[in-house]
């Protein structure tokens, strides 16, 4: 453990990096999944075409070529974009942070997608007759019938995506972002210690995945309270 | 910004001489992987403690870090250990394709096993029961009758593994393998062209995708014959 000291708190930044990277991208990856979902289940021709290359192209690629992809691809976009204002410049550099973060979380937004669709169809069609039956709007119904019961039917696989998201974040590594992974090559090239600087990161990433995985029981269990009380 | 086709034309058959190893990786690691998990499945269910917490620890410890991690781990790591480089299974450890073999059948052989006892899990025991009523055995009970329905339910899960698996052999670009990605690479850090080379070698992914998921389909319906009226 002597090797360690002095990279621990490198390894404390990385490791806010990672929990930094998965909040930003779990809040886009709900947004993403959200938006195919109601385009896969709107009546719309085309949205439902555009819902469905979106799912099939992100499913169908490795996660590392879609992040090569957006941060060279993004770099290029937008240096051509910033020389049609200002020719002198050379280069524009896209952060991998957002790259890394935009592509990890459209790769598990599409398979965010399907759980939301298959989980607003999964409401029991009986519960909404009873809110019409009610008098409720639509809105109304929507908030007080749909989401409590959707949440729970979407949980499980929902848990899965977060812990996705998470592994996803060591890919980033590859484009430059300074996350665990990153500060263990650093570590690797001072000290010359690749098993026990490998393992440390490993550790990091199963402590997050525990933490999501223990967090998604405690909902779980907090989702079905009424059903425990019943019997 | 101008997309160039002359270099799509002169890339895609040079990306396409790596379509073999990732052929391989994937093929390789499935089959290992496939029995790794059978076995850890067993062990899972043996119903004795002594089996069932070593494998549970290994799902825990490979689905809980991510892929990259444990390439890096087996890649890098193990061969700075005295007892590995001195052992007989020292040749795999020394060249990057059997290190990303390991990596990938240890990572897959963990998800596989799940999906195995989820397929076992869901067998009826009204057919269970029904078997022993008829005198079978443990294990004729496990082979003629859990079998059979345990790989018809945990196929659909499986065939998506299967497709996670061959996202993944695209890491193995990142241990110095010329596989798809890996040549890709290094036509991008040649010629500076990634919308182009990228996007190519992301259209082979998908269609090989798409030809893995037809073909499970295909086994899928086979399986679920007697159920189709």
């Amino acid at each position: 453990m002597d090797i360690l000291v002095g990279w621990w708190d490198d390894y404390f930044w990385g490791s806010v990096v990672v929990a930094q990277v998965f909040v930003c991208s779990l809040i886009l990856m709900i947004i993403f999944g959200l938006i195919g979902a109601a385009a896969k289940l709107s009546d719309n021709f085309i949205a439902q075409k555009l819902a469905n290359g979106y799912t099939i192209v992100f499913r169908g690629t490795p996660e590392i070529l879609v992040i090569l992809l957006l941060y060279f691809g993004s770099a290029i976009a937008l240096t051509s974009i910033a020389q049609i204002f200002n020719p002198d410049i050379k280069f524009f550099d896209v952060p991998p942070f957002w790259a890394g973060t935009i592509a990890i979380a459209l790769i598990v937004g599409s398979y965010a997608t399907e759980t939301f669709r298959g989980a607003f169809l999964g409401v029991n069609p009986g519960s909404i007759e009873a809110a019409r039956a009610l008098g409720m709007s639509n809105l109304q119904t929507f908030i007080y019938v749909r989401v409590p019961e959707m949440w729970r039917l979407a949980l499980p696989a929902f848990g899965n995506h977060m812990l996705s998201l998470v592994k996803d974040t060591a890919l980033i590594s590859i484009i430059g972002l300074n996350e665990t992974l990153f500060v263990a090559k650093q570590a690797i090239g001072t000290t010359g210690e690749p098993f026990i600087m490998y393992i440390v990161v490993g550790l990091i990433y199963l402590g997050f995945s525990t933490i999501i995985t223990l967090s998604v029981m405690g909902l779980e269990r907090f989702g079905q309270r009424h059903l425990v009380s019943s019997r | 910004m101008s997309f160039d086709f002359t270099l799509i034309i002169d890339a895609v058959p040079k990306i396409l001489l790596g379509i073999g190893l990732t052929f391989q990786l994937l093929v390789v690691s499935a089959v290992l992987g496939l029995v790794l998990a059978i076995g850890i499945m067993l062990m899972r269910i043996s119903g004795k403690w002594y089996l069932s917490w070593p494998a549970q620890i290994y799902i825990y410890i490979f689905r809980g870090t991510p892929i990259l991690v444990q390439i890096f781990i087996v890649y890098y790591g193990f061969p700075q250990l005295e007892f590995i480089r001195e052992s007989f299974i020292w040749p795999l450890f020394r060249d990057p394709f059997g290190c990303a073999i390991v990596a990938l059948t240890l990572n897959t052989g963990a998800y596989v096993s799940e999906i195995l006892r989820g397929g076992v899990m869901g067998v009826d025991r009204g057919i269970l029961e029904a078997g022993t009523a008829l005198g079978l055995s443990v294990r004729q009970r496990f082979i003629h009758l859990t079998s059979p329905i345990a790989i018809r339910l945990a196929l659909p899960a499986y065939g998506n593994d299967v497709i996670s698996l061959l996202k993944s052999t695209a890491l193995a670009s990142t241990i110095t393998l010329a596989d798809m990605t890996g040549i890709a690479r290094t036509i991008v850090a040649q010629t500076f062209a990634p919308y182009e080379i990228f996007i190519s070698l992301a259209i082979i992914y998908m269609i090989l995708t798409w030809i893995l998921q037809k073909s499970l389909g295909r086994v899928e319906r086979y399986l679920g014959r007697y159920m189709q009226k």
